[in-house]
């Protein structure tokens, strides 16, 4: 079965004269079919974190495994081979291509495995009814809600059915209403097909749909939800 | 209020200090110098290249202007030989007496070449009298003084003088008629003195002196004369009565009207490539600006949802497109004027053959504005579009909260409309061209336009084909390139127009180039083989300086290797605005006529005829079309000894002189023009005598004279050429330099699409793009792009030669026959292609290595 380990990991910036530690020895270990939500004010190190788990970044220190493989010291093609075929991402900033229509937008991390649009099309097209847009298949990102071109982005993201799942910030550019439904849909997707998610966020009330909730401050985690932070990122 | 001191130097305008407005231009230029230096770049280049072209023909018709102008001071009127015989100097004299006239000043002119220790010069030598300074013209004023100073030897104006390297009270070498004389330089005229005559191919020196040099006692060429107030009608009407028909009277500045008329068919067609350079550059601006619309539109929102109003929003970009406007514009006028002083300087070698033009350069203020209105007008046309976000009902932010690029659809509506245009556009291209073969400059333009017009369409058909096989046989890179093609179709269409304009300019000027060039090359082929060498006046490559035979055709005759001398005749006559090129042709030459040049009638019929004599003549068609003549029927020439009529022999092209030209019989020629020296000697030597052995032979029986040049018939070929190649030498530089900075416009714009992209790179990587993968995708992409632009190019572009070409053989006459010219087309697809696949691969690979860390960074 899929998991994700991160075992005393560190990252470290070089800041003005001095090295800042982005993440600072963390160990975490996210199961199939876990969604795991990691909260923490801008800055703390989420981000960093995330895209070592997705093999963008490499560690200064420690290692990061997904199912017993070694994944934080692959080469760049091996990297993005990783997430090709495992990796499964969600963002704030969405990233579709505006012109594109949503089938083909879900269809897109499908393309670098040499399929051709149809066999794309066949393959992401159930996603798309998975989130709800089936009906909005030919639908470009310009004629949709935010809310739904955050689940055309979501769609993309298992079209290659990942058995990974990052999501950074996917509700940072939706109202609670959306944020909702969002957060709600990822953790069925996650239980459902026994995918470890990770669930990157700054949204307290995101905790209230994940299976576990770890804080990061200043790169070093803790478990649960900081309550010394709540005022600050309501501020 | 009170207005302050700062208030009156930094006013408010819509509620925006001025300093205000640089200062967010300074930011602009600060965060997007690249997109700015491009657009820049390509506003600069257009600017440059029809900046640099106007001036240099221009400066040649104001400089020569100015130098007639000046010599003829008050003179009115002139009485002109009408060969290069002249007249006789009683004439001139009975002139001076004639009621009415107040002044009149005899000149003589005669082709001559001047030597001196740096090198030597084709000049016109002119011999004056003191009348010419009671004529108070500004080059001549001096000339009082200079009349002293000149008895016994020459005045030169600096530039020849500096040219072939004499100063004051040194000697220089003199060939004329064929012989050679020595003459002491007594004066350098400068600038100061004589204006821009000073940058002339002349040579003064006093009338009796030139006539000496010339042999040619007691003749004249021309009397230049003042009137009286209101006699000038009556004067005329006088000298027509002394000039009994042999002598034309003509207003004073007559020279200048020949001038532009001889240029106008050279400069008409230099103007057409100017215009389609112009085009092609004023497009380029226009994408290269394009190209940053998204960005533009972002400002624009950005503008607005900060609080700025319509009218604050359309000040800051309008604004900051006239800086960018006019500071490119005046370096591409900063540049053109370069390319006017380098490139295009050598445009007027052919006029000086029958003119005696100023190399003075000359700027009129109106073409500099011109120029600069040009290049601001397409800077701010193509930041119009960013602008039109003000008139949308979306909320202000809209283009902030879309997806993507704003800014990069095209909707089918768009599409079709521009296909229409584009298609309009051609007809009535087509249409305007068939009825005004005049109004190609035009065409070259509006077939730019059109070009650009197709290419929404063709990429939308070419990317609908791609994602047909994407679907069903091929995805992969291929689909990933088509969904880039499909969703950035501004930024698509704007590359694919830079490579489209870069192709079309250089196939519609290059391709009617080559036609021209081989036309030319053919007709100078068949109009020098009929000899194996040629006995010449040095540098008269027209053949029209003629020269006293003496014993020279007894002596070349009894060489050993000589089988044949024959006399060749020939001379400039003005007809109206035209200065024609007379050539006659001795009855037993083996060529009469250029087979290949001929329009109307045929060669054998024509060759007959002409060989024949008894007033058969062969003429261009503009000529023909002139004297609305044909093959058969008869016009009327001024001679020497008064009009005479002429039949058509045949109907020919203008064999390269764009006035045009009549061959004649050589013993015509000597009836009518009263005279038996020859411009050229034909030798056809013996058998099996190699030529060099022959020009050797030529050159014996000469016994080294200088004054005349022997050459053989392959050199005689090869200097023609090469003069016409000088000729045309803007044409090709045009073409060239359109090529090469289209080129690098190209480069500019793909290494900016492909800067622009960085972030887009990224979230790919993250989606498991690798490098290879990337630059896969970008390359297919690019040359879908490439591909497009190009064929749109070519087609249109080789309408544009088709058109150019129709209107070289049609308007001036041009020996031109078509041909497609692959490799023109071959050579500029390889190097619009191998810039592109130059920047791709260094571009690319580093866009494609982008590290997604970049977007990490929290």
């Amino acid at each position: 079965m899929t998991t994700l380990e991160l075992h005393n990991v560190v990252k470290r910036y070089q800041g003005a004269g001095e090295a800042i530690s982005a993440v600072d020895g963390v160990s975490l270990r996210i199961g199939p079919g876990e969604f795991v939500a990691l909260y923490g004010p801008s800055g703390s190190g989420k981000t960093t974190l995330l895209s070592m788990a997705a093999a963008i970044m490499r560690p200064d220190d420690g290692e990061v495994c997904f199912d017993g493989r070694r994944v934080s010291d692959l080469s760049e093609s091996e990297s993005a081979r990783y997430r090709r075929e495992n990796v499964g991402m969600v963002s704030q900033s969405f990233n579709l291509l505006g012109g594109a229509t949503a089938l083909d937008n879900a269809s897109l991390k499908l393309l670098p495995l040499g399929l051709t649009f149809r066999q794309a099309h066949r393959k992401a097209l159930p996603w798309l009814e998975r989130v709800g847009l089936g009906a909005r298949a030919k639908h470009t990102p310009g004629e949709m809600s935010m809310g739904e071109r955050q689940r055309v982005a979501i769609a993309k993201a298992l079209a290659n059915t990942p058995r990974l799942l990052l999501a950074d910030e996917p509700t940072g550019n939706l109202d609670s209403q959306r944020s909702r439904e969002i957060l709600g849909m990822l953790a069925e997707i996650s239980h459902e097909h026994k995918l470890p998610a990770l669930l990157v966020t700054h949204d307290p009330q995101a905790t209230a749909f994940v299976d576990r909730t770890y804080t990061l401050r200043d790169g070093r985690l803790s478990n649960g939800l900081d309550v010394e932070l709540l005022p600050t990122v309501h501020q | 209020m009170k207005v302050t001191r700062w208030d009156l130097l930094n006013p408010r305008i819509y509620g925006l200090r001025v300093s205000a407005l640089w200062g967010l231009y300074r930011r602009r230029l600060k965060y997007h110098a690249v997109s700015e230096l491009m657009a820049g770049s390509g506003i600069a280049i257009g600017v440059a290249l029809v900046f640099g072209v106007l001036v240099a023909n221009g400066s040649v018709l104001a400089s020569t202007r100015q130098t007639i102008n000046s010599v003829n001071g008050r003179a009115s009127l002139k009485l002109a030989a009408r060969s290069s015989s002249g007249f006789s100097e009683q004439i001139a004299e009975r002139v001076g007496s004639l009621p009415g006239v107040t002044t009149s000043a005899s000149i003589l002119r005669q082709s001559a070449v001047i030597e001196g220790p740096r090198g030597h010069e084709s000049v016109q030598l002119v011999g004056v009298t003191p009348g010419l300074v009671r004529l108070h013209g500004a080059a001549t004023r001096d000339l009082g003084a200079g009349a002293r100073m000149l008895s016994g030897g020459l005045g030169l104006p600096s530039g020849v003088a500096t040219s072939i390297g004499v100063q004051t009270e040194q000697p220089a070498t003199l060939l004329v008629d064929g012989t050679t004389h020595t003459a002491l330089v007594e004066a350098v005229l400068s600038a100061g003195s004589i204006g821009a005559l000073s940058s002339s191919g002349i040579a003064v020196a006093l009338l009796p002196q030139v006539q000496a040099l010339a042999g040619k006692p007691h003749r004249v060429s021309e009397v230049l004369i003042s009137t009286a107030p209101g006699k000038h009608n009556q004067v005329s009407s006088e000298l027509r009565t002394l000039a009994a028909g042999r002598l034309d009277v003509l207003p004073a500045g007559a020279e200048l009207s020949l001038l532009e008329a001889t240029a106008k068919p050279t400069n008409n067609t230099t103007t057409l490539f100017a215009a389609i350079g112009l085009m092609v550059g004023f497009l380029l601006a226009i994408n290269a600006m394009m190209l940053t619309v998204p960005q533009r539109r972002r400002q624009v929102a950005q503008m607005r949802t900060e609080g700025f109003d319509s009218r604050q929003v359309l000040m800051i970009m309008t604004s900051q497109s006239l800086m960018l406007g006019v500071v490119s514009s005046l370096l591409g006028v900063a540049f053109g004027i370069v390319l006017a002083r380098t490139i295009f300087r050598e445009a007027p070698t052919y006029l000086a053959v029958a003119f005696a033009v100023s190399g003075h350069l000359e700027v009129h203020p109106s073409i500099v504005l011109a120029a600069v209105g040009a290049g601001v007008l397409a800077t701010l046309l193509a930041s119009l579009t960013p602008v039109l976000d003000l008139l949308s009902n979306e909320p202000v932010d809209a283009v902030l909260r879309r997806p993507g690029e704003a800014g990069q659809g095209i909707t089918p509506k768009t599409r079709r409309v521009l296909a229409i245009i584009g298609l309009v556009t051609l007809l009535a291209t087509t249409i305007a061209v068939l009825v005004a073969p005049g109004l190609t400059v035009v065409g070259g333009i509006t077939l730019a336009l059109a070009t650009f017009c197709f290419l929404p369409i063709a990429i939308f058909a070419i990317t609908r084909c791609l994602r047909w096989i994407a679907r069903e046989y091929h995805g992969g890179m291929l689909a990933m390139a088509v969904l880039e093609l499909e969703s950035a179709a501004t930024r698509t269409v704007v590359l694919a127009g830079v490579a489209a304009l870069a192709v079309y300019g250089s196939t519609a000027v290059g391709g009617a180039r080559s036609n021209l060039i081989e036309g030319l090359d053919t007709a100078t082929v068949q109009f020098f083989d009929t000899a194996d060498i040629w006995v010449t006046a040095p540098t008269n490559d027209l053949g029209t300086t003629s020269f006293a035979p003496d014993m020279l055709v007894r002596a070349i005759s009894q060489e050993r290797d000589v089988a044949s001398v024959r006399t060749y005749q020939g001379g400039l006559l003005d007809v109206g605005t035209r200065r024609l090129w007379l050539r006659a042709r001795p009855s037993d030459d083996p060529t009469m006529l250029q087979a290949s040049q001929i329009l109307e009638g045929s060669a054998s019929t024509g060759t007959e005829r002409l060989r024949a004599g008894e007033r058969w003549v062969a003429l261009s068609g503009t000529l023909a079309t002139a004297y609305g003549v044909k093959v058969g029927g008869w016009f009327t020439l001024p001679t020497p000894s008064g009009p005479e009529r002429f039949h058509v022999a045949a109907v020919t092209t203008n064999v390269g002189w764009p006035p045009g030209a009549i061959t004649f019989n050589a013993a015509d020629y000597s009836r009518y023009w009263q005279t038996n020296d020859p411009s050229a000697l034909e030798i056809t030597l013996k058998s099996g005598i190699a030529p060099e052995a022959g020009k050797l032979a030529v050159e014996r029986a000469l016994r080294g004279d200088p004054g005349l040049r022997v050459q053989t018939m392959a050199q005689r070929i090869t200097q023609f050429e090469n003069n016409l190649r000088l000729g045309l030498r803007p044409l090709l530089e045009i073409s060239r330099l359109l090529l090469v900075l289209a080129a690098l416009a190209l480069a500019t714009a793909l290494g900016t699409a492909i800067y622009q992209r960085r972030a887009r790179f990224i979230t790919l990587k993250e989606d498991g793009f690798d490098r290879l993968r990337l630059l896969r995708a970008l390359l297919i992409e690019s040359t879908v792009i490439l591909g497009v632009g190009a064929s749109d190019g070519i087609l249109t572009g080789l309408y544009g030669h088709v058109l150019a070409n129709r209107y070289l053989r049609l308007g001036p006459g041009f020996p031109a026959p078509f041909s497609v010219g692959g490799l023109q087309i071959a050579s500029t697809l390889f190097i619009v292609g191998g810039v592109t696949l130059a920047v791709l691969a260094l571009l690319g690979y580093l866009a494609a290595g982008v590290s997604t860390q970049l977007s990490s960074l929290e």
